[in-house]
């Protein structure tokens, strides 16, 4: 039985890949994966050196294709491998060789050292298969359109291995009529786009977090320190972290990128929880942790939100020194971070036991809550506040005038969520965003100052009064910091996150919710609530359209996506245009038609010349050649025919061919 | 036009990126994907565009053998013989593979069919305008016509995702004629054939040839057809009576192939050696279809009858003629009846005997083995 399923199971032999073509396309594949890696995971060593071993490999496969391997190559071959193996486990653990792209490394030294082992068509495909997941990792990496452009090569590869190997099988050598090859490729490549850009795309529910870096055995020293995002810049502290947010100071902050965000929703990337506030600084009351794993299942996470609209994955890849903390969107479902462990603090958020290094890449899938205002304004049934819930109402800090005001905003107001919402749009239309703010005066508070006084303030402030007018309300409230959504591109589902778009919100207590996020910052929406992107390429593209100053309404359509028709029906139209020139050069056309009678006479021409022994030479005429060939019936005849075909245009028709063909058999064949 | 395995395997890959696209929201995935979906489909379009082609198949030359009679012919036998050239058993061939188009460039196709029991398979990555040929030179083949059966044209795109198969009809490319020699040395009567007269121009009753005309000759001996057709005066010519006519009977059953082949063989040097003479041959076997008379003097057509024998069944009647050879493998009754019946009305009769069988019959026999040369 098991002899029998071994048989059934096992693989018919591969074909030995006689084609140098294909081969070169193979490796020409591998050379385009590692070029991306090389540019977007920033990784030169192995790489580089790996592409000329690869090289020579390719070569040694193809010139000993057809001997039988060696068994010391083949040990050779499997210690290399094993070799690999161990810089993968060395350099994702330890670090030992910086601890760039591990995997990445490693797939490329095994398609380097199988280079020299690569027989059959099979083994060429397991080299290509290889690339494309090189490749893959890249496309994590990628963050501008330009990868699409090692995309388009790294097809064009395949599609040349593909026919390589198949000229090959069919016993032919690497030629193929050149235009309509051309021709299929870029009409492929160019379909591709346009099917791209059409096709929406579809959103599964994500199996795991991406694991695109393997864990490092660097462990928690002490306890967590809680350090801050770079909201605020205290001097003396080098890596920028705090334990609280005060409202007393602010940190100039820059356009540098921090972090790339691959996302299925653009939504806050939320890190730290301040749930007190005291003298115009926040605080975390809270310091109790439990300490996971570097993957935090679905299990140990809190459960899902009871009406959610399904999850996303984020790939997160820091470009600078950043504290050790897992920004991401809320509720998280599950985590992987390339760490020994995590920590989760009181408030949800993820600590990792160091700064978090530039090239680092940590993934995420969340929930995606259904958060909008029908659902939440039915969300206020709460007879008694929950005991823990307890700090996140205390508005002891918001002076009586504040308070006084908060009312007045909430007026009527009976909902929990008419109540938020009338304080967030309340502080957004009355208010003024400005980072140019000068600090706030001794011996003042800083909430009244901003409410009362200045009027101006940037997201701290916003928050803060958010926050504590809420809490006077009896709406538990507390700050999230983080940062806000960044560049998002929802054609590439990519975020770009600079140093500016550090933020601060407001999280709300709803019974049946949890934590909603709030934003009072003016120029964005109040429920700061994540939505999934239209997964359609076109209308990615047709957002970027109505910023060329068309106007609002514009704006909105494309927002829709209606103008992502504009560069179909274009692309549709030039190809209809095309289309018909094509056509119309066919059917009416400036090439000449030629006839079959004169095919097949100038075949007969060439058959008698083989008959007579000598062929026509390139400056002899026909007449030239008659004569030196003597006197011939069939050949004047022949001549004749040539002759008034080539300078009178005057064909004859292949049944008159057939009859001059029929004399041929009475010609001998010189050499016999 | 079918797809092959490698659509499935695009196929398959296809949906990893697409799974693997919707379930890490890298776009760029359902960009590659979306591309391999195109290439299939634009290799379809590809492959429904790429027919359209013809096969051409034919004998391109010939090699001759050792013992091959092409050395022995003259040039001027050579001359009216099969194109390109005669094959004779032993000789070695080439067979010109090819496709044409009746469109533009296309390709890639290949062919593949068998000649003569032999698999040939040929591939071109392009099909140019002016035709796509390949020859491969085959060896050593038994008497028997060269027959093209089973002839397939495959087309396909240039990554081989589809592939569609058009069958051709078997056709008869050309023929593998019997080795032969002149036996004139061995024959026991031939001084009796000495005394027959050698052909000569001359003036008879049966058509002898043309020639050009020379002062002298009668103005109603022109050939005028011929004449007008050269360009020059030409006049028949009569051959005189009293020429050699022979009727080779055959054996209608050989036991062997072997023997069938030795049988040709001899029959074909009879043939040549009373042809070569001015003489005319008949060949006949009880309850085969005999040759025609027109072919009495064509000795390719004699030949291409052996190159068949013991060929299609008939019931011809045996010719009536001066001499005749028995040639057999076999004492097959009906032929000894035929040889003696012309040996009594007349005819100068013998027999060839080959093999180990034993032959009843009153005439002069020589036996033989299936080994040539004789």
């Amino acid at each position: 039985m098991a002899a029998v399923i071994r048989r059934t199971l096992r693989l018919p032999p591969s074909p030995i890949e006689h084609s140098a073509e294909a081969r070169s396309f193979a490796f020409l594949a591998f050379a385009v994966a590692t070029a991306a890696i090389v540019i977007y995971g920033q990784d030169y060593v192995v790489p580089l050196l790996a592409l000329p071993i690869a090289a020579l490999g390719h070569v040694v496969s193809h010139r000993e294709r057809n001997s039988k391997r060696g068994l010391w190559r083949q040990v050779l071959l499997v210690t290399l491998v094993v070799a690999a193996l161990f810089y993968l486990l060395a350099d994702s653990a330890l670090a030992l060789f910086g601890g760039v792209l591990p995997q990445a490394n490693f797939a490329i030294l095994l398609v380097a050292i199988t280079s020299f082992d690569l027989k059959t068509r099979r083994n060429c495909y397991s080299s290509i298969w290889i690339s494309l997941a090189i490749l893959y990792l890249a496309a994590v990496f990628a963050w501008d359109y330009m990868f699409g452009a090692f995309m388009a090569v790294w097809l064009s590869c395949l599609f040349a291995f593909w026919t390589g190997s198949h000229l090959r099988r069919i016993g032919s050598a690497f030629t193929t009529p050149v235009r309509p090859w051309l021709l299929s490729l870029g009409s492929s490549l160019l379909l591709g786009v346009f099917g791209f850009v059409v096709l929406p795309q579809p959103a599964g529910s994500p199996v795991s977090p991406l694991v695109v870096s393997l864990p490092n055995f660097t462990r928690f020293q002490g306890d967590i320190e809680s350090p801050a995002l770079p909201l605020v810049q205290l001097a003396g502290d080098p890596t920028g972290a705090t334990s609280s947010i005060d409202l007393h100071f602010r940190g100039r902050l820059g356009d540098a990128p921090v972090m790339y965000v691959r996302t299925g929703a653009p939504a806050y990337w939320r890190g730290l929880v301040f749930d007190t506030y005291g003298d115009g600084a926040w605080t975390a009351s809270i310091h109790g942790y439990r300490e996971l794993s570097p993957y935090v299942p679905a299990r140990l996470m809190p459960p899902q939100p009871e009406d959610n609209l399904g999850t996303f994955v984020q790939t997160f890849r820091i470009l600078r020194p950043m504290p050790g903390v897992i920004n991401a969107a809320y509720p998280m479902e599950s985590l992987y971070a390339p760490v020994s462990g995590l920590r989760e603090d009181a408030y949800g958020t993820f600590h990792t036991p160091q700064q978090l290094r530039p090239g680092q890449t940590y993934s995420v899938v969340s929930y995606l809550p259904n958060l909008n205002a029908k659902v939440l304004r039915q969300d206020d049934v709460m007879e008694r506040l929950p005991d823990h819930l307890g700090t996140y109402v205390d508005a002891r800090p918001l002076s009586p005038r504040a308070a006084q005001l908060a009312e007045d905003v909430a007026g009527s107001a009976t909902t929990y969520y008419d109540k938020v919402m009338a304080v967030t749009t309340y502080l957004q239309r009355t208010y003024r965003y400005d980072l140019d703010l000068p600090p706030v005066p001794a011996g003042r508070d800083a909430v009244d100052w901003f409410l009362f006084d200045v009027k101006t303030g940037y997201c701290e402030q916003f928050a803060t009064a958010a926050a504590l007018m809420l809490r006077s309300l009896g709406v538990p409230a507390r700050l999230a910091t983080g940062y806000s959504i960044g560049d998002y591109d929802p054609v590439l589902n990519q975020a770009v996150v600079r140093e500016h778009d550090a933020h601060a919100w407001v999280e709300v207590w709803f019974p049946h919710h949890g934590w909603v996020p709030v934003d009072p910052t003016p120029g964005v929406s109040p429920l700061a609530a994540t939505r999934f992107p239209s997964h359609w390429a076109g209308g990615g593209i047709a957002r970027l359209i109505p910023h060329l100053a068309i106007g609002a309404p514009v704006a909105a359509l494309g927002s829709l996506g209606v103008l992502g028709v504009v560069p179909v029906a274009l692309a549709v139209g030039l190809m209809v245009v095309l289309a018909y020139a094509w056509l119309r050069r066919r059917r009416f056309g400036v090439r000449r038609r030629v006839s079959p009678g004169e095919i097949d006479l100038l075949r007969l021409y060439e058959r008698l010349q083989r008959r007579l022994g000598r062929r026509r030479a390139p400056p002899e005429t026909p007449l030239e050649y008659e004569t030196r060939m003597g006197p011939g019936q069939l050949l004047d005849d022949v001549t004749s025919a040539v002759n008034e075909g080539a300078y009178a245009g005057r064909w004859p028709d292949p049944a008159r061919v057939r009859e001059l063909a029929r004399g041929i058999p009475a010609i001998s064949r010189r050499r016999l | 036009m079918r797809p092959t395995w490698r659509v499935a395997g695009a196929a398959a890959l296809w949906l990893v990126l697409e799974w693997y696209g919707a379930t890490s929201e890298i776009s760029w995935l359902f960009l590659l994907g979306v591309w391999i979906a195109a290439v299939v489909l634009i290799a379809a379009m590809y492959a429904s565009w790429n027919r359209g082609l013809v096969l051409h198949l034919e004998l391109e030359s010939s090699g001759p053998g050792a013992q091959s009679p092409v050395h022995e012919l003259p040039e001027h036998v050579l001359r009216t013989g099969p194109f390109p050239a005669p094959i004779f058993e032993g000789d070695s061939f080439q067979v010109s593979v090819g496709l044409d188009t009746r469109g533009g460039d296309r390709g890639p196709a290949w062919v593949a069919g068998d000649v003569s029991g032999l698999q040939i398979r040929f591939g071109t990555g392009i099909v140019p305008r002016t035709g796509w040929r390949r020859s491969r030179t085959i060896d050593a083949l038994r008497r028997a016509p060269i027959s093209a059966s089973e002839w397939t044209i495959h087309t396909s795109d240039p990554l081989g995702f589809f592939h569609g198969v058009r069958r051709c009809d078997d056709a008869e490319l050309g023929i593998v004629l019997p080795k032969f020699c002149s036996l004139a040395g061995r024959r026991q009567a031939r001084e009796l054939e000495a005394a027959a007269s050698a052909p000569r121009a001359g003036v008879g009753v049966e058509l002898f040839g043309v020639r050009e005309y020379r002062a002298g000759d009668a103005l109603r001996r022109i050939h005028w057809r011929s004449s007008a057709r050269l360009g020059e005066l030409v006049v028949r010519e009569y051959e005189p009576p009293g020429v050699q006519s022979l009727a080779i009977l055959v054996d209608p059953s050989p036991r062997s192939q072997a023997v069938a082949d030795q049988v040709a063989r001899i029959a074909a040097s009879e043939a040549w050696d009373c042809i070569r003479e001015g003489g005319r041959v008949s060949i006949w076997g009880p309850g085969l279809q005999a040759t025609e008379p027109r072919q009495a003097r064509d000795l390719w057509a004699l030949l291409d009858w052996l190159a068949r024998y013991p060929g299609p069944a008939g019931d011809d009647p045996a010719p009536v003629t001066s001499d005749v050879v028995m040639v057999t493998g076999s004492p097959d009754a009906s032929l000894v009846e035929e040889a003696e019946s012309s040996r009594r009305r007349g005819a100068r009769a013998r027999a060839w005997l080959i093999g180990d069988a034993e032959l009843d019959v009153d005439l002069p026999v020589e036996r033989a083995g299936v080994e040539w040369p004789l």
